[in-house]
């Protein structure tokens, strides 16, 4: 981690617009910071698969991954939507999760972006932790909220029946929030009592660092010839933490970002129109971004295995069957269905990239800096091969879009490593993976 | 790429040459920065010899390869000076004999002349002699606590059962395979602020607000046929494959414990309202409502049905008998994910959030008989008692007059062939049921009635006493059954034998925790598995910290009727499929959170100190100076009282709360360098003899891992710990504690860790399963346990006449019959030729393959390193790897021996593979191939030919025992001191530690040994 403690300038700044000018300078910024882009990440997954229909029944242009590879690529008619967002969007195929295969299919949302052994777990480990916690545990420094956990249901659901695909460092479920309103309270509105509360829990453990650092310094003093490198490292831990206390304090006192919200609908909620719905959501992760509260945002779509009330969008939308039962269909109309079900949500992303593009951000748009990973935990359902992935943005991170990308048997854990890597988080591996993507849309890895 | 990596781009002969110098010094060499520096002011006279002399040699000779750019092999002979650092004497041991072994330089360059070669050997005998002549210039430490040093010391000092340390970031492995070491202890900001979270999190569980009671949750489900006389109307479900045990056979009691102190009981919620709710596989949405407790606690079968002998579970009157839980395998879709067959549970809504539990289960060993294999034919003759059909029917009030007191064969005659029926017979108040197997044709019988041949099967095995017996029996529809034949056998019968070894038995009983989910297994095993070798009930006792189970993390509203379902499993436990007595449940309580008193002792164990209301600070201040002195290992000193006080202050005059202030004060002290460090503090750069306080601590972190005790603590303050040495050693070594060195030295210093990542063919190698696995690499723990517990000589490290080993483990070397200890690992005396020391140890060499196919040089490169002590270099940067599949009918040993040849391997190879080639009888499973044509034998580094490994075991026994016992002292002083030796130390142990021949190495004068150089007593 180093001494990645500086803020970044610009989101101060901007949250400084038409706010006097005496508040606390942020001694924690530095100016190689300020002009650099921001880096987001945003991990968006669907229960179920896609539809890859079978040849028999002739419907192969409904198929979702695009039937040629490469950069001359055709958007499958479930895709259509996107190909606005062709130069900003990769197919990736041929990926899949090492400990899928070994684990009960049902599983495939629980490890989709953890990748862990859950078929023999560690005694007392729940899970291990999510791709996005990692991404938030390196940029938390640099916004208000380290990561926005979002469901189609709030809470977690169970294990093998996951409610929400964030986990901590510990493997443990993050709770996810589903409603609209609460979202947008909490992240634009910061209550005031728990802002409260927040500040006092912070300067206790300020106060705390400080009497440990204390103690530590009159140690320091006694210790004669002692070898110093141990000292010196848990010194300098302690100031680091004691920093970046401070800021995260200093935060709750700077204004946020001044924006429209007047598109917003808070009334939206899972209950009503999907698309509605998904369109709220959406435009509360851009705005997140634009606002710089967080860089790291996970949104679990829909829910494996007709839990929750997403299943019965297929039916609100007219198709007639629920997501888990289309999912499972082998005859023609059935999945003909389910892939129309596939365009539905491909007109939500499409409707996502297009907020992203349109917020301006230092060297491009929102979406230039942000990784937008779209997916499935599974092809078609049941079968955790071949994961059905889509890469988008990020152009500022090194991602050169506008292919359909394959490698069979690839880790998607590889993926994870190499979308940390991009992002210029410098871990040596995640999860069980076995390096980074080659020649793929990741330029620099 | 670093100027290392070029090395295989250019010319060939030089590197590999080169190789050799860093052969055997490799790891000392490249690792020895952090042991403490030599004293670089001598000045030595031979220093303008060595400038006119010797320097000019290496010029010429050595620098153009071995310089700062280059560095071939990573060695540098540029830097060398008069009076060289303690890390370069191990450099210039290897030039010595790179020299003299006319190794180096290497054949195509310029040659040293003879007398050159003598010149630059003296000038090395006589600085390596004046450098070890130097005092070592010692400069005290610090070493951070391990993770297990801190969880175990944490749990000590605060008496906490609960394991907060799952977020703490793993240790750095050392080269030697060590995490204790100081050079590959890291402390990052993340670790730091984990040590404030767990601090926090430790403190709140041990301090309570004794004002408030506490909340226990006691309830207990008894089991047994038409035991609950109101059972639950509803038809129960769980989800798939899980097989609910009948209503009327479970009752669940809400309790009041008796306590000593006033408390609140928790009662378990009842009344629920679910929408997502199962159909089948399928998930059904409508709201529906439950009130029952039968709708919060269940009682539950789990696994995958069927079972290879006799029912997985049957329930009789007087409770649920098990048989042993077959373990699953490991993947997916084999055959089951749903854990082991025969696994009951207690499944259910609510469980405490926090603290201890208890769980306290009634069981007995069943008065059980034994279920007759295929192969035992039926006895059925004229001479046995037998009883007809008509006398059998449910109804009739059947008995048996049992003359003779003995075991019997009960054997089922049938008039056709019974298909799969279940057969199930009573008799008395036992029960008995399970298929017929294999019947044979009886001659019809002339005053039969029924003139259709008669199929008979011998069924069971079981002690009767003298006197009417009551009998039922059941076959399918019963019309096929014609009559059942008791034959009473004499105790030399061959199946009266195996009776009496089975029903000598005892099943051993284990309790779990864990979640429902709709796959996989998620129960974590509670404790050990405790043996049940009574006839009559008898309370067995498990206790955990419930957050060390994994938790469903459910949010309390959620609305599927099977979300959050915790579970508390109950086994009869698996170990090698041997016929076990059933084991008998009657009851399973639960306790939780479980407080002796309150406030808990958790809480005492910190405000110890007389209560003086009026006075808090005076309170506080004893409190602190208690815990801290605890805490720190020693007294604390008045300046440090003063700072932790202080805290205490600022908390209590801005909040006036007590306990939060102690709490505050407490957590600086568990963040404190004086807690979380071993620290050796040197006043001047002369060896000093440690303070009796950091022997306490560095004696205990050794032998026990752990914090030193109440009796080491007190021996450092009179000051008479450094002359205790040798009776305080044999009492750590007694203890209980012990065991933590021990599970963290051998697996570290052999690498048993490499077995769990080994992904086993399970194919080829069946038996090696999961659980196989978690044994057999327990087996060398055990087996240097028991070697340093009996005090015997090394030599039994690789040859050994007994292996240590419990069921499984010795089922696997098929030496199953060899013990009847359950999962305890006893000695046996194995009587094979190609068993014995940890060179077989079949975890071993199983982790030192692929999981397909054994590996000479993994095998080589270990028994090289960890048991002779001369470690290869690490392999160049750029190595082909060897394609085991490349479409070639070589073996692995002939392509091998094809890259040993390619020039820039053969050196190192050269003191990797002679060593591993002994280990090709044996297969990636550890065990001696069947078939094939292997080639055991091999030339070893000194020239000695050995003919497999029972020829190397000899020679490492007999000719090499001095090397290999300053290999295990070697790992143990760099284990007990936390760093690399110097060259001193390295010569010390290799030199002073063959005097412990003469009593041919026991395994406590060697630890002692160590313990008492000044290595370990001096800083």
């Amino acid at each position: 981690m180093g001494s990645s403690v500086q803020l970044d300038r610009r989101a101060v700044l901007k949250g400084l617009a038409g706010v006097t000018l005496s508040l606390p300078l942020l001694e924690a910024m530095g100016k190689e910071v300020a002009e650099t882009a921001p880096r987001r990440f945003c991990a968006m997954y669907t229960a179920n698969g896609m539809s890859l229909p079978k040849p028999t029944n002739g419907i192969d242009e409904w198929s979702w991954f695009p039937k040629t590879e490469g950069r001359g690529f055709e958007f499958g008619k479930s895709t259509e939507p996107l190909s606005p967002f062709r130069d900003k969007l990769s197919f990736m195929g041929g990926l899949y999760h090492p400990n899928g295969t070994k684990a009960d299919p049902h599983l495939c949302s629980d490890m989709w972006l953890t990748g862990a052994p859950l078929h023999n777990p560690k005694p007392g480990m729940f899970n291990s932790v999510a791709l996005d916690q990692v991404v938030a545990t390196h940029t938390k420094q640099y916004c208000r909220q380290p990561s926005l956990v979002l469901s189609i249901d709030a809470g977690v659901g169970f294990l093998s029946r996951t409610g929400t695909i964030s986990y901590n460092q510990e493997g443990k479920p993050i709770p996810a929030e589903n409603n609209p309103r609460r979202v947008f309270d909490r992240l634009f509105r910061g209550d005031r009592a728990s802002l409260a509360t927040q500040r006092e829990q912070l300067q206790r453990r300020i106060k705390l660092v400080d009497a440990v650092l204390d103690n530590a310094k009159s140690l320091n003093k006694q210790l004669g010839q002692s070898d110093r490198e141990k000292m010196d490292q848990y010194m300098t831990s302690l100031d680091e933490i004691e920093t970046r206390l401070t800021a995260s304090e200093k935060w709750i006192d700077i204004p946020i970002k001044s924006q429209d919200y007047s598109h917003l609908n808070l009334d939206a909620n899972s209950e009503g129109e999907p698309h509605e719905y998904y369109r709220n959501m959406f435009d509360l992760i851009a705005l997140a971004f634009d606002a710089d509260i967080t860089r790291s945002v996970a949104f679990m779509l829909n829910r494996e295995d007709g839990m929750g009330v997403s299943d019965t969008f297929p039916v609100k939308l007219g198709l007639n069957r629920t997501h888990h039962s289309l999912s499972h269909a082998e005859d023609k109309e059935g999945q003909l269905a389910f892939a129309k079900y596939d365009l539905f949500l491909s007109e939500q992303i499409a409707y996502f990239l297009g907020r992203l593009q349109q917020f301006q951000d230092i060297n491009g748009s929102v979406l230039d800096n942000s990784i937008v990973l779209y997916g499935s935990g599974a092809s078609t359902t049941h079968n955790p091969t071949n994961l059905p992935t889509l890469i988008a943005g990020g152009a500022n991170m090194g991602l050169k879009h506008g292919t359909h990308w394959r490698k069979p048997n690839t880790p998607m854990s590889n993926l994870y490593l190499s979308i940390l890597r991009s992002m210029k988080i410098e871990e040596p591996s995640f999860s069980d993976s076995t390096g980074v993507l080659q020649d793929s849309v990741f330029t620099q890895v | 790429m670093t100027d290392k990596n070029r090395f295989f781009d250019r010319s060939h002969i030089l590197p590999l040459v080169a190789i050799g110098i860093a052969f055997w010094i490799q790891s000392e060499l490249a690792t020895a920065e952090d042991a403490p520096a030599n004293s670089a002011s001598a000045v030595s006279t031979d220093a303008t010899a060595f400038h006119e002399q010797i320097q000019p040699l290496l010029q010429k000779f050595c620098v153009r390869c071995h310089n700062a750019d280059d560095m071939k092999s990573g060695v540098r002979v540029d830097q060398l000076t008069a009076t060289p650092e303690d890390r370069q004497l191990f450099l210039l041991k290897a030039i010595q004999k790179q020299v003299d072994d006319g190794v180096m330089p290497p054949v195509d360059e310029l040659q040293l002349t003879a007398e050159q070669r003598r010149t630059l050997n003296d000038w090395i005998v006589s600085t390596i002699t004046a450098a070890r002549a130097r005092d070592t210039k010692k400069n005290g430490s610090v070493r951070r606590l391990t993770v297990s040093q801190y969880r175990n010391t944490l749990k000590s000092l605060l008496l906490l059962e609960e394991d907060l340390t799952e977020s703490l970031p793993p240790d750095g492995i050392s080269k030697e395979g060590f995490t204790n070491q100081s050079h590959t202890m890291i402390l990052s900001p993340l670790q730091v602020e984990s040590y404030f979270n767990i601090a926090e999190k430790a403190l709140d569980l041990c301090i309570v607000d004794e004002s408030k009671k506490p909340v226990i949750q006691n309830f207990r489900m008894d089991l047994g046929t038409a035991i609950n006389p109101e059972p639950c109307p509803d038809k129960l479900i769980l989800g798939a494959n899980n097989f609910l045990l009948n209503n009327p056979d479970v009752l669940v009691t809400e309790l009041t414990p008796k306590k000593p102190f006033a408390y609140e009981p928790f009662f378990m919620r009842k009344e629920y309202d679910f929408i997502e709710g199962y159909v089948g596989n399928d998930t059904i949405r409508a709201w529906k409502k439950f009130n029952s407790i039968y709708h919060s606690v269940f009682a539950c079968m789990r696994g995958s049905p069927g079972y290879p002998k006799g029912q997985a579970f049957q329930v009789v009157p007087e409770g649920l008998l098990l048989r042993p839980a077959i373990p699953s395998p490991e993947i997916f879709g084999q055959s089951d994910t749903y854990g082991p067959m025969a696994n009951f549970k207690i499944s259910l809504r609510e469980l405490p959030e926090e603290g201890n539990f208890r769980v306290t289960v009634r069981a007995a060993r069943y008065d059980d008989g034994l279920l007759i294999d295929s192969d035992s034919p039926a006895l059925a003759n004229d001479n046995a008692i037998s009883v007809p059909l008509s006398e059998l029917t449910p109804n009739a009030n059947a008995f048996v007059l049992i003359k003779d007191a003995g075991i019997y064969q009960l054997d089922v005659v049938c008039g056709g062939d019974p298909a799969k029926d279940l057969f199930s017979v009573t008799l008395g108040d036992r029960q008995f049921a399970g298929e017929l197997r294999k019947l044979t044709f009886l001659p019809a019988r002339p005053n039969d009635e029924d003139k259709s041949k008669e199929l008979a099967s011998a069924f069971l095995l079981v002690r009767l006493p003298v006197g009417e017996l009551k009998l039922s029996a059941r076959l399918g529809d019963n019309s096929k059954l014609r009559r059942l034949v008791f034959s009473r056998l004499d105790n030399s019968h061959e199946s009266a034998q195996r009776f009496s070894v089975f029903e000598n038995r005892a099943p051993s009983l284990g309790v779990y925790l864990g979640l429902r989910r709709d796959c996989g297994s998620t129960l974590t095993q509670v404790g050990q598995p405790q043996r049940v070798a009574s006839g009559e009930l008898e309370e067995f006792i498990f206790e955990g910290a419930i957050n060390d189970f994994p938790n469903p993390d459910v949010e309390k509203d959620n609305v599927n009727y099977l979300a959050g379902i915790r579970e508390i499993g109950v086994r009869s436990e698996y170990t090698d499929g041997r016929d076990m007595p059933r084991l008998k449940i009657r009851s399973v309580e639960f306790e939780g959170p479980y407080y002796e008193s309150w406030p808990p002792a958790t809480h005492q164990n910190i405000f110890n100190a007389s209560a003086t209301e009026n006075e808090p600070a005076m309170e506080a201040r004893a409190i602190l100076q208690s815990f801290a002195a605890r805490a720190f290992r020693r007294p604390v000193t008045d300046a440090e009282l003063d700072a932790i006080f202080s805290v205490w202050q600022k908390s209590f005059a801005s909040t006036g709360n007590h306990r939060q202030s102690i709490k505050d004060a407490l957590l600086v002290v568990l963040n404190a360098p004086q807690f979380l460090f071993l620290i050796e503090n040197s006043q001047t750069p002369e060896p000093e003899d440690l303070d009796p306080y950091e022997l306490a601590s560095k004696l205990s972190y050794f032998l026990w891992n752990t914090a030193p005790d109440q009796r080491l603590l007190e021996l450092a303050s009179k000051n008479e710990l450094l002359r205790s040495l040798d009776t305080e050693t044999e009492r750590m070594i007694g203890d209980p504690r012990f065991e933590q060195f021990i599970n963290e030295f051998a697996s570290q210093w052999l690498s048993l860790d490499k077995l769990d990542v080994v992904s086993v063919d399970s194919k080829r190698y069946p038996r090696l399963t999961r659980d196989a696995k978690t044994q057999l690499r327990r087996e060398p723990v055990q087996f240097l346990a028991y070697l340093i517990e009996q005090n015997l000589p090394l030599r039994n490290l690789v040859q050994s006449d007994f292996i240590v080993a419990n069921e499984i483990v010795a089922s696997y070397y098929n030496l199953g019959s060899q013990t009847e200890n359950g999962f305890r690992f006893v000695p046996i005396k194995h009587g094979q030729e190609n068993l014995g020391g940890v060179l077989t140890n079949a975890g071993i060499l199983a982790g030192l393959s692929d999981g397909r196919e054994s590996n000479p040089i993994k095998r080589g490169a270990w028994v090289a390193r960890k048991i002779i002590a001369e470690p290869p270099d690490d392999p160049p940067p750029n190595v082909p790897r060897i394609k085991e599949d490349d479409g070639t009918l070589l073996t692995l040993r002939e392509k091998l021996e094809q890259h040993r040849n390619q020039q820039g391997c053969a050196k190192c190879h050269s003191g990797i593979d002679p060593w591993g080639f002994p280990f090709e009888s044996f297969d990636a499973g550890g065990l001696l191939k069947t078939g094939a044509t292997i080639d055991p034998r091999s030339k070893l580094p000194d020239g000695t030919e050995v003919k497999d490994l029972n020829g190397l075991k000899a020679y490492l026994a007999n000719d090499r025992i001095d090397q290999v016992a300053f290999s295990f002292m070697k790992h143990l002083a760099c284990y007990a001191i936390g760093r690399n030796l110097t060259y001193n130390e390295f010569m010390f142990l290799q030199e002073q530690g063959k005097n412990l021949r003469s009593n041919d190495y026991r395994m406590h004068d060697m630890i002692k040994f160590v313990i008492k150089s000044d290595l370990f007593i001096k800083k």
